[in-house]
């Protein structure tokens, strides 16, 4: 079945359609890790995206519900240069085929995924719409604009929680609270392996009700950016600065950063991927990190925020990677604190328990 | 932080010569390490045997070593030079042996030198097993089990408690030389004996064997603050059991899920910082169980390596040089990525294709040897390929290697048929399984044979082990394959019908036209011209570190058959220069070395220069030699490709070697300006009767000879001449299938066998000139001005292939008149041939007459060695001469004939081939190179010898054992030697000879005639020189022993009654006084200074 990937400026890839048969729309945006397909699709903070990776061969160790980084895939498409016909890995448990429709998303494979790349990389990250329907560009374009008119995204109130749940075993030293953006499960592990108990709550939990089960910190989760949910979540956590510890990670560390009175900014293109490098002001230290955002904190507006100081930025193009306020116990991080592998936490989380104290 | 400003004097330790399991990937590392310590503005002194490298060029280092790579050596050149480090990671494992030997005697604290780039606790806590295995147990990482021995006794024990099959690992050896894999108590007692001998401190590695697990590669950085990158994952395709160096890699890995890269990470980042690297490098390998994900680690190389360079090329990130500047002490995220130009070496790299290396053997050299794969590295060069898929890489693969082969089969080279296939017979069918079953060059080849059968991937994958993943794909063509051959024509003059999806699906899925052209049964130009008529053209993508993140300043590129091109093709004047492909013997780091010198050549001009090559070891494809650099098989196809974008001024085939070379007719007929000698004359130079009308118009002599096409007209020739006559093929590389043959039985095999190998050309036959003095002459003309670069004298005696030959420069025996003859003869040709460039002209001298026994009008493997000999850069003037420069205006008209000594000796691999004979003949056998240099012959000799890993006595028991025609000869070395000192034995024969001629020696028995022999003696460790000379084809069973023995217990040797003289005028020199060491740059000044006297 062909299948079309056309973006919002008329420029058009060709394909194979696969998964779901639905026509999509949705920014596409890339991602340069060679593995983590599945994890990709299953990050809530890409929900409604089409994905590319950059990564030619996909599929290739197939899928396992293990990896899943939450209960489902939320990217509307998702366009490969190869799709492997078959997967060799002891323990994958089904296709990406099975796997992306039985999860409702469109697919194309046979995208000149390279040329996408330098495309968006030129011209910036733009909606795009995957369709086997056979509609003239034209068509399709208009579908595109009325989309991008009435589309408020609104995912967050999908993705959270509805209800405060708890994580772990109560008798851990330490009760987190976590506003649910659309947290990740490699997160949730690493608190898992810190002993931690974790609140989840719902993203619009009010601060009082946060503040009433007493918990030793917060921490707001990564999820989707541009959210029509995030203002709220910011509001609410005006009123929690300086009575808790928090972490804001990704998108909360963007909503804690707003918090405190900084600017957000869109970049071109988007730092996703598992190769960033940042590093510590004053200090040939530097980390690489997974990330996964398309939005910065502007650094102006953060340097003159009183008490917080930038503590690591991105190596190539300086934008703000970490803040911290010693004064408010605050910690923000523009990445994902993965797991280094095995049964060890990001070094992000030691911190941050060290401010719970 | 910032460079060290306590250090100011580096010294760096090459590789030396090249060996199988080390390449030329040590001449990539080491001249970008000499660049980035000059960048850095460090005095850099460089030490290595191997004249063939671009890193012992002159201007690449402040002071130049070519001296053999022994600690003596390295002492005297400490204490001239009094560097204050050594950088001992770039030199492959022989620079950092040699560097770790001087660390534990002591010498470096003696002079006060330090150790940059890993302190000898690194490099013993990686290379030392006992030692390893404790640092990786102490982190927490699996090891197999293992144990070590010092002595076969205690290895039995080891071994016998682990339980078979048993892997064993010699310490400090390269390449795994004398690993191997025991499946019975018997093995284990052969291989231990082995092991031990090959390693140099006397220990092996029993371990557990892991044999069919995956085989999983990562390459890591660290800088002195612990900033920890990883650089790469790779995958063997081949799994554990086959050695790294031999098999068929893929990067990045491809059959690892998320969390098993992320545990393989955070196991490099451990086992990084645990061994205690703090500025460079380091080869991670781990064996994976597909069955349940157990990792346990293999190995680590505390240096740069094959891997790290192929990491490297496949990536972007310059491996060698961002190390360099870690060990000075600068960190990573101060190093620019000079790919991208805008980004800090403080990333990951990531790419968005796929790199599949394979490796050339050359089984074909040594038939006598085992045609399976090991543990022990045989490999003599690899290539690289990159595809947008698997398939299209694997496909681009095949054909880099120099095998005549066009992609995954069809290609009309199969050596099974269809046909064949079709109804396989039970044993077509077993053999095919047992080459699956068995590693073995071929059996990619046989895969295809076995999914054609209807062989499972599943079986498929029970036989071989490799993952289904690749097996599967192997598939995918398969089937596209008989797709396609679905429109095959009847007859080949009818038009192509193939659908145009199909046909872009094969180009994207990596097909060749070829491979098409068989397949429609068609022409592979009519598969091209259908092609380009319907717009289906290769387009080149970047390998940019980022997958197209960032706007990359100096990314190379690669075809594939996607939407958009992203060549950078300027308007400016360029010259693409044709590329060597992989190393292979005949075909080595020579003709890489004047590659590049084109491409400097070509920039100092002011033209722009367009690389074309598929061989990640070299310095060519460093992304900074040229302009522009295409990542690329060097086939018709892929050539014209590049020149259809590109449209060059012109074409340089004459550095490259045979592979371009062979590529120059078809690519004139395509309407290719070919620069220099044309490609008319370069037929006549290869052409055996046009060649020898030219010779008899210029009135030169010539062995009597003639050509054949059948056994019949063979026979009728070689009685014609008389024997023994010399056969070979026209149009091969290294004296392929070259034999001197004494009757007609031996006659009819080989011509057999040379038939397969030329195809449609025919086959040449001389007359033999015996005992005959070889020379090879080069030479550079511009069309009208012709200077010789330099006579070199053989010293083997005729009929052992230039290539293998010791050769002395300038000539040391030869009379004026004789060299009078040979320039005389060498300007006719020149002046006939109408040379542009270089030409490299074969004599052989007997009885002061001189004949020409070949002319090959391109640059020969020594161009490199007379160019360090005689300070010209040889092929760097001939390119300015392709360019249309002339010689006088470059200021090289006349012959330089230095007052210094110098001797390229050959290095050879008969260690990797157990069982293989040990002679030299008119086949090329040797795999690399080495000089020395010293004021007279004796003395050079000898360093060339030191420098080839011959560990000259200068006391003890010399074994001699001659033929009867040598028999007179041997009697005055013989004389000397025991003038020396030493005590001959010698076998009954040669025994009465020297008696009779009142040289006393102690008889052995013949290995026939009883115990104890020559080979109790050598075990003993009893002889200290081996001097046998062959006496026949089919050489006799002891002589076959003696020499096995020989290189088991590495014990020096000569085959020829010259190469006996040599070695024992040079002992007396090595006896009288300890040898000196002078610099490149000083032996040049020299030059210089008597030519303006």
């Amino acid at each position: 079945m062909k299948a079309v990937l056309m973006l919002e400026d008329g420029t058009s890839f060709n394909g194979e359609g696969f998964g779901s048969e639905k026509e999509v729309i949705g920014e596409v945006i890339l991602n340069t890790a060679v593995v983590g397909y599945q994890e990709m699709m299953t990050d809530p903070a890409n929900a409604g995206k089409i994905l590319v990776p950059t990564y030619p061969l996909i599929g290739n160790y197939g899928i396992s519900p293990k990896f899943n980084e939450s209960s489902r895939c939320w990217i509307s498409g998702l366009a490969i240069k190869e799709k492997s016909r078959m997967y060799s890995n002891w323990q994958a448990k089904s296709g990406l085929d099975a796997f992306v429709k039985e999860q409702g998303v469109a697919g194309i494979n046979g995208v000149d995924t390279r040329t996408l790349a330098v495309h968006l990389r030129n011209n910036g990250e733009m909606f795009g719409i995957i369709s086997t329907s056979n509609r003239g560009s034209k068509e399709l374009l208009s579908k595109i604009e009325a989309f991008r008119k009435s589309q408020a995204r609104d995912f967050i109130k999908k993705i959270s929680v509805d209800k405060p749940t708890l994580i772990g075993s109560k008798k851990a030293k330490y009760k987190i609270a976590g506003l649910d953006l659309g947290i990740t499960n490699s997160i949730i592990r690493q608190l898992e392996i810190l002993g931690i108990v974790l609140n989840l709550l719902p993203y619009n939990t009010k601060p009082d009700e946060i503040m009433k089960i007493k918990p030793h910190g917060l921490i707001i989760s990564s999820g989707p950016e541009e959210d029509v949910s995030l203002e709220e979540v910011a509001e609410n956590t005006k009123s929690l600065i300086g009575r808790l510890p928090i972490l804001g990670i990704c998108t909360g560390h963007q909503v804690l950063a707003s918090a405190l009175g900084a600017k957000l900014q869109k970049m071109k293109l988007g730092h996703r991927g598992v190769n960033y490098p940042v590093a510590q002001p004053g200090s040939y230290k530097a980390e690489i990190t997974t990330q996964n955002h398309g939005y910065v904190v502007e650094k102006n507006s953060l340097s003159k925020i009183k008490d917080v100081a930038m503590t690591g930025y991105h190596l190539n193009d300086k934008t703000v990677e970490e803040m911290e306020s010693k004064k408010f116990k605050l910690l923000g991080v523009q990445y994902y604190p993965v797991s280094p592998g095995f049964n060890e936490v990001n070094g992000v989380f030691k911190k941050f328990i060290k401010l719970l104290n | 932080m910032p460079r060290r400003n306590d250090i100011k004097k580096i010294l760096m330790i090459g590789s030396g010569p090249i060996i199988i399991g080390q390449a030329c990937e040590f001449d990539y590392s080491g001249s970008q390490a000499c660049k980035a310590l000059r960048e850095e503005g460090y005095f850099t002194i460089l030490v290595n045997s191997n004249p063939a490298t671009i890193m012992t060029d002159p201007d690449m280092a402040d002071v130049t070593y070519i001296e053999p790579l022994t600690a003596e050596v390295l002492e005297e050149i400490i204490k001239k030079e009094r560097p204050d480090a050594i950088l001992p990671t770039l030199g492959g494992q022989t620079g950092l042996n040699l560097a770790y030997f001087l660390m534990k005697e002591g010498i470096l604290k003696k002079y006060g030198v330090e150790s940059i780039g890993a302190s000898v606790e690194a490099i013993s806590r990686a290379e030392d097993r006992l030692l390893f295995k404790k640092a990786m147990q102490e982190i927490g990482v699996d090891v197999p089990k293992s144990g070590i021995a010092t002595s076969v006794e205690e290895g039995m024990r080891i071994g016998l408690k682990i339980g078979f099959p048993l892997i064993l690992r010699p310490a400090y050896c390269l390449g795994g030389l004398g690993g191997a894999t025991a499946y019975n108590k018997v093995e284990l007692e052969r291989f231990l004996q082995k092991g031990l001998a090959a390693s140099p401190v006397h220990q092996i590695l029993v371990e557990q064997s892991v044999l069919g697990w995956k085989e999983i590669e990562f390459e890591v950085m660290r800088d002195s603050v612990d900033n920890v990158i990883m650089i790469t994952s790779m995958e063997n395709v081949d799994p554990m059991g086959v050695h790294t160096g031999d098999s068929i890699v893929v990067a990045p890995a491809q059959t690892l899920t998320t969390q098993e890269y992320t545990d393989f990470v955070n196991l490099c980042k451990k086992i990084i910082r645990k061994v205690g690297v703090t500025g460079g490098g380091v080869n991670i390998q781990f064996a994976q169980n597909p069955g349940n994900g157990r990792i346990v680690i293999i190995e680590v190389n505390p240096r740069l390596s094959r891997s790290s360079a192929l990491a490297s090329k496949a990536t972007g990130f310059p491996i060698a040089r961002v190390a360099t500047k870690l060990a000075v002490g600068l960190t990573l995220p101060e190093v620019i990525n000079q790919i991208t130009g805008r980004t800090a070496s403080f990333f990951e790299p990531t790419v968005d294709y796929c790199v599949f290396k394979i490796c050339r053997f050359t089984f074909e050299k040594f038939p006598q040897a085992q045609r399976v794969l090991n543990t022990s590295m045989k490999a003599v060069g690899e290539a690289m390929s990159i595809g947008r898929n698997f398939k299209e890489a694997l496909q681009k693969g095949i054909r880099s290697i120099e095998i005549s082969r066009f992609g995954f089969g069809c290609d009309g080279k199969d050596k099974i048929t269809d046909e064949m296939l079709d109804k396989p017979s039970n044993s077509l069918l077993q053999l095919i399984k047992d080459k699956i079953r068995i590693p073995n060059d071929e059996r990619l080849f046989f895969i295809r044979y076995a999914l054609k059968v209807g062989l499972s991937v599943e079986q498929i994958h029970n036989l071989s082990k490799i993952d289904p993943w690749f097996i599967d794909n192997m598939k995918q063509l398969v089937e596209l394959e008989k797709k396609i051959k679905g429109f095959r024509n009847n007859q080949p003059e009818k038009a192509i019908e193939l659908p145009l999806e199909l046909l872009k699906e094969a180009k994207k899925n990596g097909f060749s036209d070829r491979q098409l052209a068989y397949l429609l049964n068609t022409r592979e130009d009519d598969v091209r011209c259908f092609r380009k008529r319907h717009n289906i053209k290769a387009v080149y993508k970047l390998v940019d570190t980022c997958a197209g993140e960032t706007d990359a300043q100096k990314p190379y590129f690669y075809s594939t058959y996607e939407t958009q091109d992203e060549a950078r093709v300027s308007k400016n004047k360029k010259v693409i220069i044709l590329g060597g492909g992989p190393n292979r013997i005949g075909q080595g780091i020579e003709f890489d070395y004047c590659c590049c010198h084109a491409a400097y050549a070509l920039k100092e001009e002011g033209i722009e220069s367009v690389m074309i090559n598929c061989n990640p070891e070299t310095v060519s494809t460093d992304y900074d030699t040229s302009d522009r650099l295409y990542f690329e098989p060097l086939t018709l196809e892929d050539v014209l490709n590049i020149i259809d974008l590109e449209k060059p001024a012109g074409v340089i085939v004459q550095f490259g070697g045979q592979t371009p070379l062979n590529l120059a007719i078809p690519l004139r007929d395509a309407g290719v300006n070919i620069l220099g000698t044309s490609a008319d004359n370069i037929d006549i130079a290869e052409d055996r009767q046009r060649f020898k009308d030219l010779l008899h118009k210029l009135n030169l002599l010539q062995s009597d000879n003639g050509t054949a096409f059948t056994f019949a007209e063979a026979k009728a020739v070689a009685k014609k001449i008389g024997y023994p006559v010399l056969v070979r093929p026209s149009y091969v590389l290294g004296g392929r299938a070259m034999e001197i043959v004494y009757d007609a039985s031996t006659l009819e095999r080989f011509i057999t066998e040379a038939a397969s190998v030329s195809g449609e050309h025919p086959i040449l036959i001389d007359k033999f000139l015996e005992d005959a003095i070889e020379v090879d002459v080069d030479m550079i003309g511009d069309g009208t001005t012709f200077v010789i670069g330099g006579i070199m004298e053989h010293i083997e005696e005729a009929g052992v292939h230039s290539g293998d030959s010791a050769m002395v420069l300038p000539t040391h025996t030869l009379s004026a008149g004789v060299l009078n003859k040979i320039r005389v003869a060498t300007y006719k040709l020149a002046r006939e041939l109408n040379v542009k460039g270089v030409m490299n002209v074969q004599y052989a001298v007997k009885d002061n007459e001189v004949y020409v026994l070949e002319v090959n009008p391109r640059a020969s493997r020594t161009i490199p060695f007379i160019s360090k000999a005689i300070g010209v850069p040889l092929a760097k003037l001939a390119t300015k001469v392709l360019l249309g420069k002339k010689l006088k205006d470059l200021g090289f008209t006349r012959e330089i004939i230095p007052k210094h000594v110098s001797v390229k000796e050959s290095v050879f691999p008969f260690n990797r081939f157990p069982g293989v004979d040990i002679i030299l003949g008119p086949e090329m056998k040797s795999t690399g190179e080495v000089m020395g240099v010293d004021k007279d012959f004796g003395r050079a000799y000898i360093k060339s010898q030191l420098a080839a890993g011959q560990k000259i006595p200068t006391k003890g028991n010399v074994f001699i054992s001659v033929r009867d025609k040598d028999k007179r000869a041997i009697v005055l070395i013989a004389k000397k030697i025991k003038e020396l000192g030493f005590h001959i034995y010698a076998t009954s024969g040669t025994a009465v000879a020297l008696e009779k001629n009142g040289v006393a020696v102690k008889v052995l028995s013949k290995i026939t005639e009883g115990r104890p022999n020559i080979l109790d003696l050598m075990k003993d460790r009893k002889v200290s020189l081996v001097i046998n000379t062959p006496s026949g084809r089919i050489p006799r069973q002891d002589e076959v022993k003696i020499r096995s023995q020989v290189i088991l217990y590495n014990i020096p040797y000569t085959t020829t009654i010259s190469g006996a003289q040599a070695t024992v005028s040079g002992i007396a020199e090595l006896i009288k006084k300890d040898l000196q060491v002078k610099s490149l740059q000083e032996y040049h000044r020299e030059i210089r200074k008597a030519k303006k006297d």
